[in-house]
């Protein structure tokens, strides 16, 4: 019990040091935060008329970014699965910030969730014995994996986190099981979420089978990608060091994962666009735009076109390896799937309407300050669930080691 | 022939005598309409120039019809049953309950109706016996009664192969004629339409063709609207259109989405018309 | 539970009857507030959940009704789940609610499938001439908001999609399909003629039907195998006995699987408060069909169940002027509906998708 008492408070004391430049940075991310507060107020007050979302095309900015997010949480496992079942030497150094991440990107699901629902005030109707537990409903499913994973991940990290404080030697015999479920856990928040949107006949454009793969595969280019760039500024600003190992082989995941990518969108293209029946409508919308409306068609193309430019340089080790041209790699890679996979592939589902209504989407103001705040929202938790991560992986924070974090 | 010529004079005679009584009576009307403070609130029901319902309030907030502020035709129905009637005799809704198909009577709408067969035929028909139009003419406006009846002047319906005493009765004018050359009340024409369209009366019969308010169930209390409500028996086919029904003007389109400036786009095509 | 019932009643009694009666501008919540008031403390009592939340909420915060009444609602059941004694107080709440909200005597009717009976419906697509009278119909019956000033104000049920019939024409004879790869050359004047579901909603000429134009009605169609309950989180849709799918507009968080799910794009989200002017809203309400819903709730078409459970057809129905609209008992031999279906040509719109709906659209 003492152990834990100065566990909390010697995590918390940690944290809550820092540089100006830390200070800074989390100073300007609360006033992001304050903002995104008010205009939640404005959301739940007025409705989500506040925001571009109409009865048309009801799934906007908040649930492509929610998809997103589900993607980056199922990404860590791309640290954690090589360091367990591969025993790769500098992913195990860092896979506790692995699951760092998936705990980050999983509670700003959960606000994006807050975010989408007309009636958050109500979300506990989904929660028994108050509310029902719909196991027909996807959504349901959904809400149980994602918690579930952000268990499971909470319980390997802060365990192992705990171990490392302590000295105690971690417990194989179930933590393993546990990383293990982790592994196939983080599979399955990404695959239910893909059967969220491909199963519903209603909207072609999402309905095939081609959806768990295409999301798991980008998945696992994004959520890697931004882990490399969290690493370098890692190794940049902190004492701890990052292991080459570890950000070669996530780049090289990056890179195939991100070409798999590719190739299963162009599948669906040909298949879409040979036959061109009506069901393609929505990836005409995408691509070329329909009844002349073309709001998404820059989009897209500018997706495409860093996606398969972060492709085609990520190949050549000349530039994987380069860390200087890497971190640019990985925003490109990055920001190209955010497109085609959040707004590129949730808008254009709901155009045009199962009964052919064409109308376009545009994020309102609101829509979009939420969202930044969200995403401030999750840089703040990271950051302070890293910086606790690092130090007590650089034992800066040690049982019985209070007094050298206070002289420090 | 002579005959028809003598009938027809006699019937210009007492038409023009009508017309008069008639636009005196639309003289008298108008002032009182414009002296009221509110006037009453009037809407068509099926179309335009057939029956029409007078809008008032049955309950504080609660009125009989609401009609549309854009077209004037019936939006709503707060009384299903207002100002009905039995429906009378009916061949084939003989096992509904006593007084559960209603219809609105159409004879007081008819201002003409109580004079016809007063003031100018009265009793009078031509002497020929069926009262058929000679094989070797051809069924003629009567000036006058184009006059009162626009749609004589351009009169339709079975395509010069009847003509007025096909339906109407020949001697009893303020009714019409059915199988037996019985007369049939106007507020029951589907007595003598069902005589040429029988598949027509057989589908309206079972609540397939045509219009019916009020309690869905097979037996429920029910309005009938009948065949004139919604058809002008005069101009069925509207000429080049060849449909049943009159045009009419649509209620307003709905509400454009947000993020939508007008919905032109919805006239283009997505595949282009080769 | 005996007293319970009695309390949680009265106030209706008492408040609701004199709504009618006060002149249209005195304010009507006035006189419904103070009952109100003294009927929470009354109930303070009751060890119904939902009630304790509203006597708190007054003790705590303010005597506002309609802020006690709109708490207590926020702990109510999931509507299938209540027992007969919370329906009724669940009724009582919002009808106190509304009566003071809207200045007149509302009811909400409570009233349970009837045994015997699967609503069917039927549209002559046929005779349909595209004047959306139905629309409006519906609008006036269900008490949907009707804003004017801001997108998504405005919610109607029925869409009527305009369709052209399309033409052939010599002059598009040279042209090929697949066009540009040399495979085939003429013999092919492509029209949209027939092409459902690519049509326009907003169309607005001086007169319909026109000549150039079919149109075809498309609203909530009931389905048997309906997809959107399937994928609703919280079961607060559901079908019913008589063959309707329903909303519990209070259980409902807003996730729109719903209006995702559904393939006839029938269902609507309230994306802000609901604008609903005293003098249009309709009284006669239903709990599971047209009382006043609230911001952030998804509404659709439930074949106006505060009139159809009392026999009477829906308001489309009534008002359509051709008759296309048809409605009735899909187990009596006898009602319309099933006379269409044993003697014309029926079809299901997107009947691939086996969702089964019981609005069959026929031809004559």
């Amino acid at each position: 019990m003492q152990q834990l008492i100065s566990f909390t408070t010697d995590y918390t004391r940690y944290i809550l040091k820092g540089g100006v430049k830390f200070y800074a940075w989390m100073a300007s991310l609360a006033v992001l935060m304050v903002g995104m507060m008010y205009v939640f107020y404005l959301q739940n007050t007025d409705g989500l008329i506040v925001t571009g979302m109409t009865s048309q095309i009801h799934d906007g900015l908040y649930f492509a970014n929610l998809v997103f997010l589900v993607g980056v949480a199922a990404g860590a496992v791309t640290i954690v699965f090589p360091a367990y079942a591969y025993h790769h030497e500098g992913m195990h150094k860092v896979a506790v910030l692995g699951e760092m991440l998936a705990i980050t990107a999983v509670i700003m699901v959960m606000m994006f969730v807050f975010a989408h629902m007309g009636r958050p005030d109500r979300l506990w109707h989904m929660v028994p014995p108050w509310g029902i537990y719909s196991f027909s409903s996807m959504l349901g499913w959904d809400v149980m994996v994602l918690n579930g994973y952000l268990i499971l991940n909470a319980i390997c990290g802060f365990y192992y986190l705990w171990c490392k404080y302590t000295g105690n030697p971690i417990n194989q015999k179930w933590f393993l099981p546990v990383v293990y479920l982790a592994i196939v856990w983080a599979l399955s928040i990404h695959t239910v979420t893909a059967f969220l949107i491909s199963t519903m006949p209603s909207r072609p454009m999402w309905h095939h089978s081609m959806m768990p793969i295409r999301f798991i595969s980008t998945a696992f280019a994004a959520g890697p990608a931004l882990i490399i760039l969290v690493f370098l500024i890692i190794r940049k600003n902190t004492k701890f060091w990052i292991d080459d190992s570890a950000i070669n082989l996530l780049s090289t995941i990056v890179t195939w994962c991100l070409g798999i990518a590719i190739f299963l969108t162009m599948s669906e293209v040909v298949v879409e666009l040979y036959a061109r029946t009506e069901h393609a409508n929505g990836l005409y919308y995408l691509m070329f735009g329909l009844h002349g409306l073309t709001k998404l068609v820059p989009w897209f193309w500018t997706s495409v076109i860093l996606m398969i430019g972060s492709f085609l340089f990520l190949i050549f080790p000349a530039y994987r390896l380069n860390y200087k041209v890497l971190p640019i790699l990985c925003v490109t890679t990055f920001a190209g799937i955010w497109i085609e996979k959040g707004m590129g592939l949730i808008v254009p589902g709901f155009i045009p309407t199962p009964i052919g209504e064409v109308t376009e989407y545009y994020p309102s103001f609101v829509e979009v300050l939420l969202t930044i705040g969200i995403w401030a929202f999750g840089f703040f938790i990271l950051t302070i669930l890293l910086k606790g991560a690092i130090g007590i992986l650089l034992g800066d924070i040690k049982y019985g080691g209070s007094k050298a974090v206070a002289t420090k | 022939m002579k005959k028809i010529a003598t009938f027809a004079t006699v019937l210009a005679i007492c038409g023009g005598g009508l017309y008069t009584v008639i636009a005196a009576e639309n003289a008298a009307e108008q002032p009182a309409t414009a002296a009221a403070p509110a006037e009453p609130l009037v809407c068509f029901e099926s179309r335009k120039g057939a029956s029409e319902v007078t809008q008032r309030d049955l309950k504080p907030g609660w009125p009989n019809v609401k009609c549309s502020p854009t077209t004037g035709a019936a939006l709503w129905y707060g009384d299903p049953f207002d100002g009905t009637v039995p429906m009378g005799k009916m061949p084939g809704l003989e096992n509904l309950p006593e007084g559960h198909a209603l219809v609105k009577p159409r004879s007081e709408k008819l201002a003409l109706m109580p004079l016809c067969g007063t003031s100018c035929h009265n009793g009078v028909g031509p002497q020929f016996t069926p009262p058929t139009l000679p094989k070797d003419k051809k069924p003629t406006p009567i000036p006058t009664m184009a006059g009162m009846v626009p749609d004589l002047a351009n009169f339709q319906h079975g395509r010069d192969r009847i003509w007025c005493l096909d339906c109407h009765h020949a001697t009893k004018r303020n009714m019409l004629v059915d199988n037996f050359g019985d007369p049939v009340s106007f507020d029951q024409p589907q007595l003598l339409c069902g005589k040429c369209h029988g598949d027509k009366l057989r589908d309206w019969r079972d609540g397939i063709h045509g219009k019916r308010i009020g309690e869905f169930a097979s037996d429920g209390k029910k309005r009938w609207f009948t065949c004139t409500e919604c058809h002008n028996p005069h101009n069925v086919q509207d000429g080049l259109r060849n449909k049943g029904f009159i045009q009419l003007q649509p209620e307003p389109s709905p509400q454009l989405p947000k993020g939508m400036a007008d919905a032109s786009h919805e006239k283009l095509h997505p595949i282009p018309q080769h | 539970m005996a007293i319970n019932e009695k309390t949680s009643a009265d106030p209706v009694r008492q408040s609701a009857p004199a709504c009618p009666a006060q002149p249209a501008s005195a304010d009507p919540s006035q006189a419904v507030l103070k009952t109100t008031r003294r009927d929470f403390l009354k109930a303070g009592g009751m060890l119904s959940m939902s009630s304790l939340m509203g006597t708190a909420a007054l003790m705590a915060q303010s005597d506002d009704a309609h802020a006690a009444i709109e708490w207590a609602e926020h702990f109510q059941k999931n509507y299938r789940l209540m027992t007969a004694e919370e329906k009724a107080e669940a009724k009582a709440r919002l009808e106190r609610r509304y009566s003071g909200e809207y200045g007149k005597e509302v009811t909400v009717d409570t009233t349970e499938a009837q045994p015997g009976v699967l609503m069917g419906y039927a549209l002559n697509i046929r005779k349909c001439i595209g004047c959306r009278r139905c629309v409006h119909a519906c609008v006036a019956e269900n008490n949907q908001s009707r804003g004017k000033d801001r997108p998504g104000e405005k919610i109607e049920w029925i869409q009527v999609l305009r369709m052209e019939r399309g033409k052939f024409e010599q002059e598009k004879m040279n042209h090929g399909y697949p066009e540009g790869l040399g495979i085939q050359v003429g013999g092919n004047a492509y029209t949209p003629a027939g092409q459902v579901l690519e049509g326009q909603y907003h169309y607005n000429p001086e007169k319909v039907p026109e000549e150039d134009a079919t149109y075809m009605p498309i609203a909530c169609m009931q389905c048997e195998k309906p997809p959107c309950v399937k994928v609703c989180p919280v079961r607060t849709t559901y079908r019913e006995p008589d063959g309707v799918v329903v909303i519990d507009y209070n259980w409902c968080i807003g996730c729109r699987m719903c209006m995702g799910a559904c393939p006839y794009w029938a269902r609507r989200l309230n994306v802000t408060n609901p604008v609903l002017p005293k003098e249009e809203m309709n009284p006669v309400t239903h709990y599971l069909g047209n009382r006043p819903r609230m911001r952030g709730v998804v509404e659709k078409c439930h074949w106006c169940l505060q009139r159809s459970r009392h026999g009477r057809y829906p308001a489309c129905v009534e008002v359509c002027p051709v008759g296309a609209r048809k409605f009735g008992n899909l187990l009596d031999p006898e009602s319309e509906v099933s006379k269409i279906l044993a003697r014309k040509n029926v079809f299901r719109l997107k009947a691939e998708l086996n969702t089964f709906p019981k609005f069959f659209y026929f031809y004559d």
